[in-house]
């Protein structure tokens, strides 16, 4: 179990150092189903899916 | 590779003891294919602006409105869908096979992406082939999961199947973090404008090698010893469709899953990962970045926690610790909420105690605001006002007066008129309102953006131990919930019973979360009003779970083989 969870904190580190050596510029509220143009601002929220 | 003792009744005896060989491999092969399911998950909404510039830009405003619906139906109805045509498949030629399939067609669409012409080269082709691609992709997840928690928990031992099946619910984290860093690595690797460019379709391209990977996994693994068995004594379901939604005694059990479990655990899992990111940025206004990053870092403290609450669930039972996170979601939510505003944004909370705002309106002009498939579009004085002043992150009260004719919003002693969408200078409108609205705020002490919460001040640390605590809420409703859905059903017919009320239960209590709770802020005109959606079907699942639900974690799932 430690290998595993060994593993997963040097999995999370290196996102975590990805993520933020990238500025965090990302849209990390799930699958978007609006085709808008980029930029296009959307009047509300609609439903995101899994 | 060992095979696990297919003897009636041994299962129940089983001594304890380490994971074998072959169980971590079960394991590993289940949850490469559902972190694969997370990282798809994950492309198409950071790459959402980036797909819709390459694939609809160029689309006239009703076509594209027909694509957002296709899409929309990829994920709320096709998935449901395929959780009952592979639900099927898997009961009737078996796991493995249908595992095969589900993997081969979801990474098989996902890959194409990559190497997809764009609208500007292909015309209309280009966008049809891609939301083609997103129905299959939709089809093939609705089957994965059921498949993955059906396989790992028929190979698990009987009193460990909580501890075995909460690894699969590990990866939706995982499948985030192999997201982000695939594409944010790409993107800093080429540079902004090639990524924008072609660089997009790395991250596409990559799921290939999880795909061949995932596939020579798969390939290696042996049936299920329960559906070999039933198999072999010809004793599976010849009609697992009717068996489990046409027979009522049956129905009623997929029902109270949905109910008594499912919807809750969703809407638990929705407010605690998504809904909190979007209250972040949204009404908080904490910048995107400082918000992705406190999320990600409460994901990441918050997911042992699914393997330890599915541990739990062995000993204590899987009621008890998914009925406590929905009631402590449902009794908690305000208290942490309005915490979150006290410590990511202090002068919005203290502007919101000290300066009321009003909106007055025509009765008439105010609509439900409720963009449930992003095609609704809001034109009148009244939705616009709200809106604008919801994603300001401001409290209003709504006063109707019959005597007006378009909507306005007062601030302190300052009245500003709203506009419609339908007026021939409504762009020029929009602007005039908004500068006007923004200027009357900001003189109220209503700040544009949170002031920056610099990374280890104890704000920062507040808010971290706040999104972790609703995160350990998501991990006990989430973490044991797949040994439960397996124990409710008979292998005969269990990967098809099980699969639809996680689909629905997630998809449509979850998925709707964002667009319903958005609704309920903006009609209120409370930023906090959007969580009595979450609040109402967490308790709705906690009082039909204590009454309705059965502790499942000593049913022998083999009883009726």
């Amino acid at each position: 179990m430690w290998k595993v969870l060994v593993g997963f904190a040097i999995f999370a580190g290196l996102a975590m150092y990805i993520l933020t050596k990238s500025g965090a510029d990302v849209d990390m509220g799930g699958e978007k189903h609006e085709v808008v143009p980029a930029g296009a601002a959307t009047p509300a929220a609609s439903a995101a899916s899994h | 590779m060992a095979k696990a003792d297919a003897r009636p009744g041994a299962h129940l005896t089983a001594a304890a003891r380490p994971m074998t060989s072959e169980e971590k491999t079960v394991i590993f092969a289940s949850s490469l294919g559902t972190i694969f399911e997370w990282y798809d998950f994950y492309l198409f909404g950071v790459m959402a602006s980036i797909i819709a510039a390459n694939f609809f830009t160029s689309l006239d405003p009703a076509t594209r409105d027909i694509f957002t619906l296709l899409a929309f139906a990829a994920g709320f109805a096709v998935r449901p869908f395929g959780a009952i045509v592979f639900g099927r498949l898997g009961d009737l030629v078996g796991r493995k096979y249908t595992f095969l399939v589900t993997i081969l067609i979801m990474g098989l669409s996902t890959f194409l992406v990559a190497f997809l012409p764009t609208y500007k080269s292909w015309g209309i082709a280009a966008p049809i082939t891609l939301i083609a691609l997103r129905l299959l992709q939709g089809l093939a997840l609705g089957g994965e999961y059921g498949g993955a928690a059906t396989y790992v928990a028929e190979h698990a031992p009987h009193t460990r199947r909580g501890a075995y099946t909460a690894w699969i619910q590990t990866t939706a984290t995982v499948g985030l973090m192999l997201a982000l860093m695939v594409i944010l690595g790409t993107r800093l690797y080429i540079g902004e404008k090639d990524f924008a460019d072609w660089g997009w379709r790395i991250p596409y391209g990559l799921s290939g090698a999880l795909l061949i990977i995932s596939v020579w996994i798969r390939l290696k693994l042996s049936e299920s010893p329960a559906f070999t068995r039933m198999k072999s004594e010809g004793k599976t379901s010849k009609a697992p469709l009717t068996e489990s939604f046409g027979n009522w005694a049956n129905l009623k059990i997929v029902i109270l899953a949905l109910l008594g479990a499912t919807a809750g655990q969703a809407v638990v899992w929705y407010t605690g990962q998504f809904y909190s990111l979007f209250f972040l940025q949204s009404f908080l206004k904490v910048d995107g970045p400082t918000a992705n990053i406190l999320i990600a870092l409460s994901l990441i403290i918050g997911t042992p926690f699914f393997l330890l609450f599915g541990s739990l669930s062995d000993k204590i039972g899987r009621k008890p610790i998914i009925m406590t996170g929905c009631l402590l979601a449902a009794l908690t939510y305000f208290p942490l909420f309005h915490a979150l505003t006290d410590y990511a944004n202090p002068k919005l909370a203290a502007a919101i105690q000290k300066s009321p705002v009003k909106v007055m309106a025509p009765p008439q002009n105010c609509g439900l605001i409720l963009n449930l498939t992003g095609t609704a579009k809001f034109t009148s004085a009244c939705d616009l006002t709200r809106t604008y002043l919801a994603n300001s992150g401001v409290n209003y009260d709504k006063v109707e007066d019959a005597s007006l004719t378009i909507a306005h919003v007062e601030v302190g002693d300052k009245k500003i008129a709203g506009y419609a969408a339908t007026q021939p200078n409504a762009k020029e409108e929009k602007a005039r309102f908004e500068k006007e609205v923004r200027a009357a705020l900001n003189d109220a002490g209503y700040p544009a953006k949170a002031d920056p919460i610099p990374a280890g001040s104890a704000n920062w640390w507040m808010i971290i131990l706040i999104l972790t605590i609703m995160v350990i809420y998501v991990t006990m409703v989430y973490g044991p919930i797949a040994a439960m859905l397996v124990e409710f059903f008979p292998t005969r017919i269990r990967y098809t019973s099980m699969s639809l009320p996680y689909h629905i239960g997630n998809g449509w209590f979850g998925g709707f979360l964002p667009a319903i709770s958005f609704s309920i802020v903006a009609a209120q005109g409370n930023i906090y009003s959007g969580l009595w959606y979450p609040i109402i079907i967490a308790s709705m699942t906690f009082v039909i779970g204590m009454i309705f639900i059965k502790e499942t974690k000593d049913v022998d799932i083999y009883a009726d083989d």
